[in-house]
Protein backbone atom coordinates (compact mmCIF):
# COMPACT_ATOMS: atom_id res chain seq x y z
CA UNK A 1 0.00 0.00 0.00
CA UNK A 2 1.48 3.34 -0.96
CA UNK A 3 1.41 6.36 1.31
CA UNK A 4 -1.57 8.00 -0.42
CA UNK A 5 -3.65 4.84 -0.19
CA UNK A 6 -2.61 4.46 3.45
CA UNK A 7 -3.58 8.06 4.25
CA UNK A 8 -6.95 7.65 2.55
CA UNK A 9 -7.50 4.50 4.61
CA UNK A 10 -6.40 6.25 7.83
CA UNK A 11 -8.79 9.17 7.26
CA UNK A 12 -11.71 6.89 6.41
CA UNK A 13 -11.15 4.72 9.47
CA UNK A 14 -10.56 7.78 11.69
CA UNK A 15 -13.87 9.31 10.61
CA UNK A 16 -15.65 6.02 11.32
CA UNK A 17 -13.99 5.97 14.76
CA UNK A 18 -14.99 9.57 15.48
CA UNK A 19 -18.58 8.89 14.51
CA UNK A 20 -18.64 5.67 16.50
CA UNK A 21 -17.66 7.46 19.71
CA UNK A 22 -18.97 10.91 18.79
CA UNK A 23 -19.87 11.98 22.31
CA UNK A 24 -16.39 11.59 23.75
CA UNK A 25 -14.90 12.94 20.53
CA UNK A 26 -17.08 16.05 20.90
CA UNK A 27 -15.87 16.42 24.48
CA UNK A 28 -12.25 16.25 23.32
CA UNK A 29 -12.91 18.83 20.60
CA UNK A 30 -14.67 21.08 23.11
CA UNK A 31 -11.77 20.88 25.56
CA UNK A 32 -9.27 21.85 22.93
CA UNK A 33 -11.62 24.58 21.65
CA UNK A 34 -11.87 26.14 25.12
CA UNK A 35 -8.13 26.06 25.71
CA UNK A 36 -7.30 27.47 22.27
CA UNK A 37 -10.05 30.09 22.57
CA UNK A 38 -8.42 31.25 25.77
CA UNK A 39 -4.97 31.15 24.16
CA UNK A 40 -6.34 33.10 21.20
CA UNK A 41 -7.96 35.66 23.49
CA UNK A 42 -4.68 36.30 25.26
CA UNK A 43 -2.87 36.42 21.94
CA UNK A 44 -5.38 38.91 20.56
CA UNK A 45 -5.33 41.07 23.69
CA UNK A 46 -1.58 41.10 24.07
CA UNK A 47 -1.06 41.62 20.33
CA UNK A 48 -3.30 44.69 20.30
CA UNK A 49 -1.74 45.97 23.48
CA UNK A 50 1.76 45.45 22.07
CA UNK A 51 0.83 47.32 18.89
CA UNK A 52 -0.65 50.15 20.96
CA UNK A 53 2.52 50.34 23.06
CA UNK A 54 4.70 50.37 19.94
CA UNK A 55 2.60 53.17 18.50
CA UNK A 56 2.71 55.11 21.77
CA UNK A 57 6.45 54.66 21.96
CA UNK A 58 6.76 56.12 18.50
CA UNK A 59 4.66 59.13 19.50
CA UNK A 60 5.99 59.37 23.03
CA UNK A 61 6.63 62.93 24.13
CA UNK A 62 7.99 64.64 27.17
CA UNK A 63 5.50 67.38 28.02
CA UNK A 64 6.63 70.31 30.10
CA UNK A 65 3.55 72.11 31.42
CA UNK A 66 4.21 75.77 32.01
CA UNK A 67 3.00 77.71 34.99
CA UNK A 68 0.33 80.34 34.49
CA UNK A 69 1.67 83.70 33.44
CA UNK A 70 4.98 82.52 31.95
CA UNK A 71 5.93 85.04 29.28
CA UNK A 72 7.42 84.27 25.88
CA UNK A 73 11.00 85.07 26.95
CA UNK A 74 10.86 82.69 29.91
CA UNK A 75 9.23 80.06 27.72
CA UNK A 76 12.07 80.41 25.16
CA UNK A 77 14.70 80.03 27.88
CA UNK A 78 13.08 76.83 29.04
CA UNK A 79 12.86 75.61 25.45
CA UNK A 80 16.57 76.37 24.89
CA UNK A 81 17.46 74.50 28.04
CA UNK A 82 15.45 71.53 26.86
CA UNK A 83 16.97 71.55 23.38
CA UNK A 84 20.47 71.46 24.83
CA UNK A 85 20.01 67.88 26.06
CA UNK A 86 21.68 65.31 23.75
CA UNK A 87 18.54 63.12 23.48
CA UNK A 88 16.18 65.93 22.52
CA UNK A 89 15.33 66.07 18.83
CA UNK A 90 12.65 68.72 18.75
CA UNK A 91 10.91 71.14 21.08
CA UNK A 92 7.52 72.60 20.13
CA UNK A 93 5.23 75.04 21.90
CA UNK A 94 1.66 73.79 22.35
CA UNK A 95 -0.84 76.47 23.39
CA UNK A 96 -3.45 75.45 25.98
CA UNK A 97 -6.30 75.46 23.43
CA UNK A 98 -4.43 73.08 21.11
CA UNK A 99 -3.57 70.79 24.04
CA UNK A 100 -7.25 70.61 25.00
CA UNK A 101 -8.27 69.88 21.39
CA UNK A 102 -5.72 67.07 21.17
CA UNK A 103 -7.01 65.56 24.41
CA UNK A 104 -10.61 65.63 23.18
CA UNK A 105 -9.57 63.97 19.94
CA UNK A 106 -7.54 61.23 21.66
CA UNK A 107 -10.04 60.49 24.44
CA UNK A 108 -13.54 61.42 23.25
CA UNK A 109 -15.15 59.65 26.19
CA UNK A 110 -13.16 61.81 28.61
CA UNK A 111 -13.67 65.05 26.67
CA UNK A 112 -15.77 66.65 29.37
CA UNK A 113 -12.80 66.59 31.75
CA UNK A 114 -11.04 69.41 29.91
CA UNK A 115 -14.19 71.47 29.94
CA UNK A 116 -15.03 70.82 33.58
CA UNK A 117 -14.05 73.83 35.68
CA UNK A 118 -13.46 71.63 38.73
CA UNK A 119 -10.40 70.10 37.06
CA UNK A 120 -9.06 73.40 35.72
CA UNK A 121 -8.01 74.02 32.12
CA UNK A 122 -4.91 72.59 30.48
CA UNK A 123 -1.91 74.98 30.66
CA UNK A 124 0.41 75.95 27.81
CA UNK A 125 3.13 73.38 27.33
CA UNK A 126 6.36 72.53 25.57
CA UNK A 127 6.32 69.22 23.81
CA UNK A 128 9.69 67.49 23.51
CA UNK A 129 10.42 64.71 21.04
CA UNK A 130 13.31 62.53 22.20
CA UNK A 131 15.34 59.84 20.57
CA UNK A 132 15.58 56.34 22.05
CA UNK A 133 17.77 56.38 25.13
CA UNK A 134 20.73 54.08 25.61
CA UNK A 135 20.93 52.17 28.87
CA UNK A 136 23.83 54.34 30.05
CA UNK A 137 21.72 57.47 29.57
CA UNK A 138 18.79 56.38 31.73
CA UNK A 139 20.12 57.66 35.04
CA UNK A 140 21.21 60.98 33.53
CA UNK A 141 17.81 61.31 31.86
CA UNK A 142 16.00 60.84 35.17
CA UNK A 143 18.20 63.55 36.75
CA UNK A 144 17.56 65.83 33.80
CA UNK A 145 13.77 65.48 34.15
CA UNK A 146 14.04 66.37 37.84
CA UNK A 147 16.13 69.41 36.94
CA UNK A 148 13.59 70.55 34.33
CA UNK A 149 10.82 70.17 36.90
CA UNK A 150 12.65 72.60 39.18
CA UNK A 151 13.13 75.30 36.55
CA UNK A 152 11.27 78.56 37.22
CA UNK A 153 8.08 78.72 35.14
CA UNK A 154 7.69 74.94 34.93
CA UNK A 155 4.54 73.59 36.55
CA UNK A 156 5.12 69.90 35.98
CA UNK A 157 6.92 67.47 33.66
CA UNK A 158 5.13 64.50 32.21
CA UNK A 159 7.19 61.84 30.42
CA UNK A 160 5.00 59.49 28.36
CA UNK A 161 7.71 56.83 28.59
CA UNK A 162 6.99 56.32 32.28
CA UNK A 163 3.38 55.26 31.89
CA UNK A 164 4.18 53.38 28.68
CA UNK A 165 6.69 51.37 30.71
CA UNK A 166 3.90 50.66 33.20
CA UNK A 167 1.58 49.39 30.45
CA UNK A 168 4.45 47.32 29.00
CA UNK A 169 4.84 45.66 32.40
CA UNK A 170 1.10 44.92 32.34
CA UNK A 171 1.58 43.37 28.91
CA UNK A 172 4.31 41.08 30.26
CA UNK A 173 1.96 40.02 33.07
CA UNK A 174 -0.91 39.38 30.61
CA UNK A 175 1.37 37.30 28.40
CA UNK A 176 2.73 35.29 31.32
CA UNK A 177 -0.76 34.66 32.67
CA UNK A 178 -2.00 33.73 29.21
CA UNK A 179 0.88 31.33 28.64
CA UNK A 180 0.33 29.70 32.03
CA UNK A 181 -3.42 29.25 31.63
CA UNK A 182 -3.06 28.13 28.02
CA UNK A 183 -0.40 25.63 29.04
CA UNK A 184 -2.61 24.18 31.76
CA UNK A 185 -5.66 23.99 29.50
CA UNK A 186 -3.67 22.56 26.58
CA UNK A 187 -2.32 19.93 28.96
CA UNK A 188 -5.89 19.10 29.92
CA UNK A 189 -6.87 18.98 26.24
CA UNK A 190 -4.00 16.62 25.40
CA UNK A 191 -4.99 14.45 28.34
CA UNK A 192 -8.63 14.38 27.14
CA UNK A 193 -7.65 13.50 23.59
CA UNK A 194 -5.32 10.79 24.89
CA UNK A 195 -8.22 9.38 26.91
CA UNK A 196 -10.54 9.51 23.89
CA UNK A 197 -8.02 7.79 21.63
CA UNK A 198 -7.39 5.19 24.32
CA UNK A 199 -11.12 4.62 24.63
CA UNK A 200 -11.49 4.27 20.86
CA UNK A 201 -8.56 1.89 20.68
CA UNK A 202 -10.20 -0.04 23.53
CA UNK A 203 -13.44 -0.22 21.55
CA UNK A 204 -11.43 -1.56 18.64
CA UNK A 205 -9.19 -3.83 20.68
CA UNK A 206 -10.59 -7.01 19.10
CA UNK A 207 -10.11 -5.58 15.63
CA UNK A 208 -6.60 -4.47 16.49
CA UNK A 209 -5.79 -7.99 17.69
CA UNK A 210 -7.15 -9.37 14.40
CA UNK A 211 -5.17 -6.83 12.38
CA UNK A 212 -1.98 -7.87 14.19
CA UNK A 213 -2.87 -11.49 13.64
CA UNK A 214 -3.17 -11.18 9.88
CA UNK A 215 0.10 -9.28 9.61
CA UNK A 216 -0.78 -5.59 9.67
CA UNK A 217 2.16 -3.40 10.65
CA UNK A 218 1.93 -1.12 13.69
CA UNK A 219 2.01 1.89 11.35
CA UNK A 220 -1.07 0.59 9.58
CA UNK A 221 -2.86 -0.25 12.83
CA UNK A 222 -2.07 3.02 14.58
CA UNK A 223 -2.43 5.35 11.59
CA UNK A 224 -6.21 5.81 11.97
CA UNK A 225 -5.81 6.63 15.67
CA UNK A 226 -3.12 9.23 14.96
CA UNK A 227 -5.38 10.78 12.32
CA UNK A 228 -8.29 10.67 14.77
CA UNK A 229 -6.32 12.69 17.33
CA UNK A 230 -5.11 15.04 14.60
CA UNK A 231 -8.67 15.64 13.35
CA UNK A 232 -9.96 16.28 16.87
CA UNK A 233 -7.18 18.81 17.44
CA UNK A 234 -7.76 20.45 14.05
CA UNK A 235 -11.50 20.68 14.70
CA UNK A 236 -10.81 22.20 18.12
CA UNK A 237 -8.40 24.73 16.60
CA UNK A 238 -10.80 25.74 13.83
CA UNK A 239 -13.72 25.98 16.28
CA UNK A 240 -11.64 28.14 18.64
CA UNK A 241 -10.67 30.52 15.82
CA UNK A 242 -14.29 30.68 14.63
CA UNK A 243 -15.55 31.43 18.15
CA UNK A 244 -12.86 34.06 18.61
CA UNK A 245 -13.78 35.64 15.26
CA UNK A 246 -17.45 35.71 16.23
CA UNK A 247 -16.72 37.35 19.58
CA UNK A 248 -14.38 39.86 17.96
CA UNK A 249 -16.99 40.65 15.33
CA UNK A 250 -19.63 41.18 18.03
CA UNK A 251 -17.31 43.56 19.90
CA UNK A 252 -16.06 45.41 16.82
CA UNK A 253 -19.06 47.76 16.75
CA UNK A 254 -18.18 48.96 20.25
CA UNK A 255 -14.46 49.44 19.66
CA UNK A 256 -14.84 53.08 18.62
CA UNK A 257 -16.57 54.10 21.83
CA UNK A 258 -14.55 52.05 24.34
CA UNK A 259 -10.98 52.95 25.17
CA UNK A 260 -10.32 49.53 26.70
CA UNK A 261 -11.67 47.67 23.66
CA UNK A 262 -9.65 49.90 21.38
CA UNK A 263 -6.57 48.98 23.34
CA UNK A 264 -7.08 45.22 23.51
CA UNK A 265 -9.40 44.23 20.66
CA UNK A 266 -8.98 46.63 17.79
CA UNK A 267 -7.49 44.16 15.30
CA UNK A 268 -8.16 40.45 14.88
CA UNK A 269 -5.34 37.90 14.88
CA UNK A 270 -2.93 37.91 11.96
CA UNK A 271 -3.17 35.03 9.47
CA UNK A 272 0.02 33.52 10.87
CA UNK A 273 -1.42 33.58 14.40
CA UNK A 274 -4.65 31.93 13.22
CA UNK A 275 -2.60 29.24 11.45
CA UNK A 276 -0.48 28.80 14.58
CA UNK A 277 -3.59 28.29 16.77
CA UNK A 278 -4.98 25.66 14.40
CA UNK A 279 -1.55 24.02 14.14
CA UNK A 280 -1.22 23.95 17.94
CA UNK A 281 -4.65 22.25 18.09
CA UNK A 282 -3.58 19.66 15.54
CA UNK A 283 -0.27 19.10 17.32
CA UNK A 284 -2.05 18.71 20.68
CA UNK A 285 -4.42 16.16 19.12
CA UNK A 286 -1.57 14.23 17.57
CA UNK A 287 0.38 14.47 20.82
CA UNK A 288 -2.58 13.03 22.73
CA UNK A 289 -2.85 10.13 20.28
CA UNK A 290 0.91 9.48 20.44
CA UNK A 291 0.86 9.50 24.23
CA UNK A 292 -2.13 7.20 24.37
CA UNK A 293 -0.87 4.70 21.80
CA UNK A 294 2.62 4.76 23.29
CA UNK A 295 1.08 3.47 26.52
CA UNK A 296 -1.01 0.94 24.59
CA UNK A 297 2.12 -0.34 22.81
CA UNK A 298 4.03 -0.59 26.09
CA UNK A 299 1.10 -2.53 27.56
CA UNK A 300 0.87 -4.86 24.55
CA UNK A 301 4.63 -5.51 24.69
CA UNK A 302 4.37 -6.35 28.40
CA UNK A 303 1.28 -8.48 27.79
CA UNK B 1 9.46 -26.11 7.87
CA UNK B 2 8.80 -25.74 11.61
CA UNK B 3 11.40 -26.73 14.23
CA UNK B 4 11.11 -26.48 18.01
CA UNK B 5 14.35 -26.91 19.97
CA UNK B 6 13.85 -27.62 23.65
CA UNK B 7 11.13 -24.99 24.01
CA UNK B 8 9.90 -23.83 27.39
CA UNK B 9 7.25 -21.26 28.12
CA UNK B 10 6.70 -20.16 31.68
CA UNK B 11 4.44 -17.28 32.62
CA UNK B 12 5.39 -14.68 35.25
CA UNK B 13 2.75 -16.19 37.54
CA UNK B 14 4.92 -19.31 37.66
CA UNK B 15 2.58 -21.38 35.48
CA UNK B 16 4.48 -23.70 33.14
CA UNK B 17 2.75 -23.85 29.74
CA UNK B 18 5.45 -25.80 27.87
CA UNK B 19 8.60 -27.57 28.97
CA UNK B 20 11.33 -29.22 26.90
CA UNK B 21 9.32 -29.41 23.67
CA UNK B 22 11.31 -30.39 20.58
CA UNK B 23 9.63 -31.27 17.31
CA UNK B 24 9.86 -30.90 13.56
CA UNK B 25 6.99 -30.45 11.12
CA UNK B 26 7.87 -30.82 7.46
CA UNK B 27 6.47 -28.87 4.54
CA UNK B 28 3.10 -30.19 3.40
CA UNK B 29 2.39 -32.21 6.53
CA UNK B 30 -1.00 -32.47 8.22
CA UNK B 31 -0.39 -32.55 11.91
CA UNK B 32 -2.93 -32.82 14.70
CA UNK B 33 -2.08 -31.35 18.06
CA UNK B 34 -4.04 -32.80 20.91
CA UNK B 35 -4.13 -33.03 24.67
CA UNK B 36 -6.38 -32.06 27.55
CA UNK B 37 -7.30 -28.55 28.58
CA UNK B 38 -4.21 -26.66 29.74
CA UNK B 39 -1.87 -29.12 28.02
CA UNK B 40 -0.20 -26.28 26.10
CA UNK B 41 -1.73 -26.66 22.63
CA UNK B 42 -2.70 -23.02 22.20
CA UNK B 43 0.61 -21.80 23.61
CA UNK B 44 2.51 -23.99 21.17
CA UNK B 45 0.51 -22.62 18.24
CA UNK B 46 0.90 -19.02 19.45
CA UNK B 47 4.66 -19.49 19.58
CA UNK B 48 4.69 -20.36 15.86
CA UNK B 49 3.18 -17.04 14.77
CA UNK B 50 4.98 -15.09 17.51
CA UNK B 51 1.93 -14.23 19.55
CA UNK B 52 4.09 -15.52 22.39
CA UNK B 53 7.85 -15.80 22.80
CA UNK B 54 9.48 -18.79 24.45
CA UNK B 55 11.16 -18.51 27.82
CA UNK B 56 13.85 -20.93 26.62
CA UNK B 57 14.78 -22.68 23.39
CA UNK B 58 14.60 -21.74 19.72
CA UNK B 59 11.87 -21.92 17.10
CA UNK B 60 12.56 -21.93 13.39
CA UNK B 61 9.75 -21.27 10.93
CA UNK B 62 10.86 -21.46 7.32
CA UNK B 63 14.44 -21.00 8.52
CA UNK B 64 13.60 -17.86 10.51
CA UNK B 65 14.38 -17.76 14.20
CA UNK B 66 10.96 -16.67 15.36
CA UNK B 67 11.91 -16.01 18.98
CA UNK B 68 14.65 -13.60 17.94
CA UNK B 69 12.59 -11.90 15.24
CA UNK B 70 12.57 -8.10 15.68
CA UNK B 71 9.12 -6.76 16.53
CA UNK B 72 8.93 -4.90 13.22
CA UNK B 73 9.39 -8.15 11.25
CA UNK B 74 6.61 -10.04 13.01
CA UNK B 75 3.85 -8.82 10.62
CA UNK B 76 5.81 -10.25 7.69
CA UNK B 77 6.07 -13.64 9.43
CA UNK B 78 2.33 -13.61 10.08
CA UNK B 79 1.54 -12.89 6.46
CA UNK B 80 3.03 -16.29 5.61
CA UNK B 81 0.93 -18.09 8.23
CA UNK B 82 -2.84 -18.41 8.16
CA UNK B 83 -4.50 -18.73 11.55
CA UNK B 84 -8.01 -19.93 12.35
CA UNK B 85 -9.51 -19.83 15.85
CA UNK B 86 -12.38 -21.52 17.57
CA UNK B 87 -14.12 -18.15 18.03
CA UNK B 88 -13.66 -17.09 14.37
CA UNK B 89 -12.34 -13.60 15.22
CA UNK B 90 -14.02 -11.72 12.42
CA UNK B 91 -14.53 -7.96 12.36
CA UNK B 92 -18.27 -7.56 12.84
CA UNK B 93 -18.58 -4.10 11.30
CA UNK B 94 -16.90 -5.22 8.09
CA UNK B 95 -18.51 -7.36 5.41
CA UNK B 96 -17.37 -10.87 4.62
CA UNK B 97 -15.50 -9.50 1.63
CA UNK B 98 -13.79 -6.77 3.69
CA UNK B 99 -12.77 -9.29 6.33
CA UNK B 100 -11.19 -11.54 3.74
CA UNK B 101 -9.71 -8.72 1.66
CA UNK B 102 -8.05 -7.07 4.67
CA UNK B 103 -4.62 -8.58 4.09
CA UNK B 104 -4.57 -7.96 0.30
CA UNK B 105 -5.58 -4.41 1.12
CA UNK B 106 -2.73 -3.77 3.56
CA UNK B 107 -0.36 -5.39 1.08
CA UNK B 108 -1.33 -2.57 -1.28
CA UNK B 109 -2.85 -4.69 -4.02
CA UNK B 110 -5.08 -2.78 -6.39
CA UNK B 111 -8.84 -3.03 -5.89
CA UNK B 112 -9.37 -5.42 -8.80
CA UNK B 113 -6.73 -7.81 -7.53
CA UNK B 114 -8.09 -7.55 -3.97
CA UNK B 115 -11.53 -8.49 -5.24
CA UNK B 116 -10.19 -11.33 -7.33
CA UNK B 117 -8.17 -13.05 -4.63
CA UNK B 118 -10.77 -12.45 -1.91
CA UNK B 119 -13.40 -13.90 -4.22
CA UNK B 120 -11.15 -16.89 -4.96
CA UNK B 121 -10.57 -17.54 -1.23
CA UNK B 122 -14.31 -17.28 -0.52
CA UNK B 123 -15.10 -19.53 -3.46
CA UNK B 124 -12.77 -22.16 -2.02
CA UNK B 125 -14.78 -22.21 1.19
CA UNK B 126 -18.13 -22.02 -0.58
CA UNK B 127 -19.10 -18.52 0.45
CA UNK B 128 -18.55 -16.41 -2.65
CA UNK B 129 -22.28 -15.69 -2.70
CA UNK B 130 -22.19 -14.16 0.83
CA UNK B 131 -19.50 -11.56 0.15
CA UNK B 132 -21.76 -8.62 1.01
CA UNK B 133 -23.08 -10.12 4.24
CA UNK B 134 -21.83 -9.16 7.68
CA UNK B 135 -20.43 -11.85 9.99
CA UNK B 136 -23.38 -11.56 12.38
CA UNK B 137 -25.70 -12.47 9.51
CA UNK B 138 -23.95 -15.83 9.06
CA UNK B 139 -24.22 -19.17 10.86
CA UNK B 140 -21.32 -20.41 13.00
CA UNK B 141 -20.14 -22.75 10.25
CA UNK B 142 -20.26 -19.97 7.68
CA UNK B 143 -18.35 -17.63 9.99
CA UNK B 144 -15.67 -20.25 10.44
CA UNK B 145 -15.44 -20.69 6.68
CA UNK B 146 -14.97 -16.91 6.33
CA UNK B 147 -12.16 -17.14 8.90
CA UNK B 148 -10.60 -19.93 6.85
CA UNK B 149 -10.94 -17.87 3.67
CA UNK B 150 -9.19 -14.99 5.44
CA UNK B 151 -6.41 -17.35 6.52
CA UNK B 152 -6.04 -18.64 2.96
CA UNK B 153 -6.24 -15.36 1.11
CA UNK B 154 -2.50 -14.80 0.98
CA UNK B 155 -1.87 -18.42 0.01
CA UNK B 156 0.07 -19.17 3.22
CA UNK B 157 2.60 -21.96 3.47
CA UNK B 158 1.35 -22.82 6.96
CA UNK B 159 -2.22 -22.96 8.18
CA UNK B 160 -2.75 -23.08 11.94
CA UNK B 161 -6.14 -23.99 13.36
CA UNK B 162 -6.81 -23.75 17.09
CA UNK B 163 -9.82 -25.97 17.75
CA UNK B 164 -11.68 -24.60 14.73
CA UNK B 165 -14.61 -26.98 15.22
CA UNK B 166 -14.94 -26.39 18.96
CA UNK B 167 -18.00 -24.15 18.59
CA UNK B 168 -19.69 -26.09 15.80
CA UNK B 169 -22.18 -28.94 15.70
CA UNK B 170 -20.99 -32.34 14.30
CA UNK B 171 -22.28 -31.75 10.74
CA UNK B 172 -20.66 -28.33 10.48
CA UNK B 173 -17.49 -29.71 12.08
CA UNK B 174 -17.23 -32.41 9.39
CA UNK B 175 -17.66 -29.75 6.73
CA UNK B 176 -14.86 -27.64 8.23
CA UNK B 177 -12.53 -30.63 8.62
CA UNK B 178 -13.10 -31.55 4.97
CA UNK B 179 -12.14 -28.02 4.06
CA UNK B 180 -8.86 -28.32 5.97
CA UNK B 181 -8.14 -31.67 4.32
CA UNK B 182 -8.76 -30.12 0.93
CA UNK B 183 -6.39 -27.27 1.80
CA UNK B 184 -3.78 -29.80 2.92
CA UNK B 185 -4.15 -31.80 -0.30
CA UNK B 186 -3.20 -28.65 -2.19
CA UNK B 187 0.17 -28.63 -0.43
CA UNK B 188 -0.33 -26.37 2.58
CA UNK B 189 1.21 -27.42 5.90
CA UNK B 190 -1.71 -27.70 8.33
CA UNK B 191 -1.45 -27.80 12.12
CA UNK B 192 -4.81 -28.55 13.66
CA UNK B 193 -5.35 -28.44 17.42
CA UNK B 194 -8.31 -30.48 18.65
CA UNK B 195 -9.63 -32.41 21.65
CA UNK B 196 -11.34 -34.87 19.36
CA UNK B 197 -9.29 -38.11 19.42
CA UNK B 198 -11.85 -39.86 17.18
CA UNK B 199 -11.40 -37.24 14.52
CA UNK B 200 -7.64 -37.76 14.63
CA UNK B 201 -8.04 -41.55 14.27
CA UNK B 202 -10.42 -41.13 11.33
CA UNK B 203 -8.28 -38.61 9.49
CA UNK B 204 -4.84 -40.03 10.28
CA UNK B 205 -1.52 -38.45 9.15
CA UNK B 206 0.27 -37.36 12.36
CA UNK B 207 -0.66 -36.68 15.97
CA UNK B 208 1.34 -34.72 18.51
CA UNK B 209 0.07 -35.26 22.04
CA UNK B 210 0.76 -32.76 24.79
CA UNK B 211 0.25 -33.33 28.49
CA UNK B 212 1.02 -30.72 31.14
CA UNK B 213 3.20 -28.78 28.74
CA UNK B 214 5.30 -31.75 27.59
CA UNK B 215 5.21 -33.50 24.24
CA UNK B 216 4.39 -37.03 25.35
CA UNK B 217 3.62 -38.67 22.02
CA UNK B 218 4.43 -38.12 18.36
CA UNK B 219 2.59 -40.74 16.25
CA UNK B 220 2.41 -41.31 12.51
CA UNK B 221 -1.05 -42.56 11.64
CA UNK B 222 -2.41 -44.23 8.53
CA UNK B 223 -4.58 -42.00 6.40
CA UNK B 224 -8.06 -42.78 7.64
CA UNK B 225 -11.54 -43.13 6.22
CA UNK B 226 -12.42 -39.49 6.67
CA UNK B 227 -9.86 -38.43 4.11
CA UNK B 228 -10.66 -41.34 1.82
CA UNK B 229 -14.28 -40.32 1.57
CA UNK B 230 -13.43 -36.69 0.94
CA UNK B 231 -15.83 -34.96 -1.37
CA UNK B 232 -14.69 -32.16 -3.66
CA UNK B 233 -14.11 -28.73 -2.13
CA UNK B 234 -17.08 -27.34 -0.26
CA UNK B 235 -17.25 -24.33 -2.50
CA UNK B 236 -17.59 -26.26 -5.73
CA UNK B 237 -21.16 -25.05 -6.14
CA UNK B 238 -20.18 -21.38 -5.89
CA UNK B 239 -18.91 -21.11 -9.41
CA UNK B 240 -22.43 -20.87 -10.68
Amino acid sequence: MNLLQALAYFFREALVGLLRSWRVSALAVLTITVSLFLAGSFLLTSGNLARAIASWKQDARLTVYLADGVDAAARDRIAERLAAAPWVEEVAFVPAAEGAARFRSAFPSLAELVEDARYGSLPDSLEVRQRELTSTELAAHRGWIAEIGRLPGVETVDDDREWIAGVATLLVVVRALGSLLTGVLLGAAIFTIAAVVRLTSFLYRDEIAIMRLVGATEFFIRGPFYVEGLLQGLAGGVAAVAALRAVHFALSSRVAESLVLRLVARDFLATGEVAALVAIGAAAGLGGALASLGREQAASERG
Amino acid sequence: MIRFFDIAKRYPSGQVALEGVSLAIEKGELCFLTGGSGAGKTTLLRLIFREETPTAGQILVNGRNVAALPRGKVPYLRRSIGVVFQDFRLIDRKTVFENVAYLPRILGLDATKQRRIAYEALRRVGLAHRMAAFPWQLSGGEQQRVAIARALVNDPEILIADEPTGNLDPDLSREIVRLFLDIHRRGTTVIFATHDRQLIERVGHRALVLARGRLVEDRRLPVGSFDAGLTPAVGAGDDA
